[in-house]
């Protein structure tokens, strides 16, 4: 990695961390899926929730590299919720039941809807997908 | 820790590693761009709710996997889910999303 600040300690504790992180998110997934199976009265071969744990990951860094990207498009340097709606706009169902949640989520906080507005006017603007997505 | 972007401390331990991966994500543009110019591009950080949405978002994507080969492996009569149920259903599930 270039820009300087590479010493190998550094990179070391880079690595564990990515590691310890990699782990706590191994055990979520886990956790997920096993009460996932359990609902469905079925059990799971365990190989198999390593698998979608792994998968789990692998798509977790494309959701962040994706975000980041949307984020950068809207001129923006913090992600925010229609990125993330946005993301899931391959299927309609995803997306409504994210934008349900998200909506749920803004209930939750009086005080940053008068920004919210004006932001959302700018993003429509910028954002030009084809997917049209609705002033909320 | 990393360098506090997103100083939140969430139940749930996915969202920390949101937080580590848009920082590489980042720092990958970093190299691209900066060499040589000394702009200084901030890493990207997420509000608090777009983070809590992504976890979300994950945790339907592991629920929907599950589901989706649950139901297969039902329909076949049988009570484990294995690497043929899942194998079938994946196509799918990457293509939504």
């Amino acid at each position: 990695m270039e820009g300087g600040h590479g010493t190998d300690a550094d990179r070391e504790d880079e690595d564990s961390e990515s590691e310890i992180l990699r782990d706590r998110f191994r055990l979520s997934t886990i956790s997920i899926a096993e009460a996932e199976a359990k609902k469905n009265g079925m059990d799971i071969s365990e190989p198999i929730v390593a698998c979608i744990a792994d998968l789990a990951f692998k798509y977790a860094e494309q959701l962040a590299k994706d975000l980041e990207l949307f984020a950068q498009h809207a001129g923006r340097k913090s992600v925010n919720m229609e990125d993330v709606i946005l993301s899931a706009h391959r299927n309609e169902h995803l997306a409504a039941s994210l934008r349900s949640f998200s909506n749920d989520l803004k209930a939750k906080e009086p005080q940053s809807e008068k920004k919210r507005k004006k932001v959302s006017k700018k993003e429509d603007k910028a954002s030009t997908s084809a997917v049209h997505i609705p002033d909320l | 820790m990393p360098s506090g972007h997103i100083g939140l401390t969430l139940p749930q331990n996915r969202c920390s590693l949101l937080r580590a991966e848009k920082n590489e994500g980042a720092d990958a543009v970093d190299c691209e761009v900066g060499v040589g110019t000394s702009k200084k591009i901030r890493p990207t950080s997420a509000n608090s709710n777009a983070l809590k949405l992504s976890c979300e978002l994950l945790r339907v994507f592991i629920s929907e996997a599950v589901q989706r080969a649950a139901a297969i492996a039902e329909a076949e009569g049988v009570s484990k889910i294995e690497a043929t149920h899942l194998e079938r259903i994946l196509p799918q599930l990457l293509m939504d999303f």
